[in-house]
């Protein structure tokens, strides 16, 4: 299954951008970042449905909240950035 | 026991805080130290608590709500990010030690203070806006003291520090819960309060709104940033080191729930009720001073008095054996007693909650009239 991590800054922040998400009926999940996505250590990320991520990102902008980083990750497992 | 005594701790609570307590010390972990089911509840619930704040307080972002250990631990942050040695700083005539102290503590600081006659909200502001002068660079004012229940007129001073470009903390102890206090209205650098007054929360627990960034008190783990040897810039994680008292803030979430539940208006309303209940009945009692507001206007549900007959701790020693709880003294805040005339005897506080009755300040009265009869 193909979804889309959105890199945070905090727990705080994933949980603000997660809020923003669900109330408009997008199904977001809070997860600690993996290892290899997360340079300066320790991240939370909010997973999105593949479909989901143009919405999720209209939204969030729409509340200021900018993604940090943003990685499509593939049914394999592989990460890739996606530059916005 | 009548407990009179809730400018310290509002000890009856919500049955719920207590439970909930109980629950999150057995099921709950570290918020952000781990993805598993326990540790991601534990963020869940800090993130409802800061959410619940930023709505009772009109605060823009979850973010800018920091858990503390009480309004003490964030009125030292707020001041030591903004008072540096050599600054004039204007306070209140009626701060508690929790604001004098750590301004103390700076070297150089040089204290300006706004004084008035209690329940004068115009002579303060008349007299804050004077010494409001060009040298001075930041702002500390309490929104009630904690001795006498003077709501002191917070958005007004805010006003004039925000036309003179003053940043200003808040100290919150006495109001938040039994007052509106808003953030975007006060646009103050930083707003203090403790979790286990007037929200109902354990002891332990507080909070501090920012209005700007803030310089760490304590430095340690986050878990966030980890390979970083500075704290995070953001906030709260920058000012959020070691782990948080998860079950207080589990607590503190179900004493705001409850707050909202029933009203701030509804529980000053009550508050007030009690304190005019009491000076009422101490009106007709020779001997007995009642500090407080004829007209409520500026009246909170805390209020002193003091006798002619008994010395205050004297008094409230022997109030304390007939199971009445007040608190005698000088209430850690030397300043306002100053300000109000009462530094050399202290007073009697007597501070109520939503949670005492009409018939417990009848019984006070009762107590209290016996105490004075033996007296002759």
């Amino acid at each position: 299954m193909v979804y889309y991590l959105i890199i945070c800054r905090s727990l705080t922040y994933a949980q603000r951008t997660a809020a923003v998400l669900e109330r408009a009926g997008v199904s977001a999940h809070i997860m600690r970042s993996p290892r290899s996505l997360d340079a300066e250590g320790c991240s939370h990320a909010v997973k999105v449905a593949e479909r989901n991520l143009s919405l999720a990102l209209t939204l969030l902008s729409r509340e200021n909240l900018s993604p940090r980083r943003v990685f499509i990750v593939s049914g394999d497992g592989t990460y890739d950035e996606v530059f916005l | 026991m009548i407990y009179l005594d809730c400018a310290a701790t509002a000890m009856q609570k919500p049955p719920v805080v207590a439970s909930r307590m109980a629950w999150a010390a057995n099921h709950l972990a570290s918020p952000g130290r781990g993805g598993h089911r326990p540790a991601m509840l534990a963020g869940e619930i800090a993130f409802q608590c800061r959410q619940t704040a930023a709505e009772l307080f009109h605060v823009e972002s979850p973010e800018q709500v920091v858990f503390t250990f009480n309004a003490t631990h964030g009125l030292n942050i707020a001041i030591k990010t903004l008072v540096k040695p050599g600054m004039t700083v204007l306070i209140s005539g009626y701060e508690h030690n929790a604001v004098t102290r750590p301004l103390n503590a700076i070297p150089g600081v040089h204290l300006k203070v706004a004084a008035s006659p209690l329940f004068c909200p115009n002579l303060f502001l008349e007299d804050f806006e004077r010494k409001c002068t060009d040298e001075v660079s930041v702002a500390v004012c309490t929104h009630v003291s904690n001795v006498f229940g003077y709501i002191l007129p917070i958005r007004e001073v805010a006003d004039v520090c925000r036309r003179r470009g003053i940043p200003l903390i808040v100290d919150a102890s006495q109001s938040a819960g039994c007052l509106p206090v808003h953030m975007d209205e006060l646009d103050a650098a930083f707003v203090a309060m403790p979790g286990h007054k007037g929200l109902y929360g354990p002891q332990g627990t507080g909070l501090l709104l920012c209005g700007e960034n803030a310089q760490p008190l304590l430095y340690g783990g986050t878990g966030s940033a980890s390979r970083q040897q500075n704290m995070p810039e953001f906030l709260p994680d920058r000012l959020e080191a070691g782990t948080h008292n998860v079950p207080g803030i589990a607590g503190l979430l179900e004493g705001m729930r409850f707050v909202r539940s029933r009203g701030v208006d509804r529980i000053l309303a009550h508050e007030r009720a009690l304190i005019k209940q009491l000076t009422a009945g101490l009106s007709d009692v020779p001997g007995v001073q009642i500090y407080a507001d004829a007209g409520m206007h500026c009246q909170s549900g805390v209020c002193s008095l003091c006798c002619e007959r008994m010395g205050c701790e004297e008094l409230g020693e022997e109030l304390g054996r007939r199971g009445i709880a007040v608190r005698a003294g000088l209430h850690c805040a030397p300043l306002a007693h100053q300000t109000a005339g009462t530094l050399l005897e202290g007073t009697v506080r007597v501070s109520v909650s939503a949670f005492n009755t009409k018939v417990e300040i009848k019984h006070f009265l009762g107590q209290l009239r016996t105490v004075l009869a033996t007296r002759g």
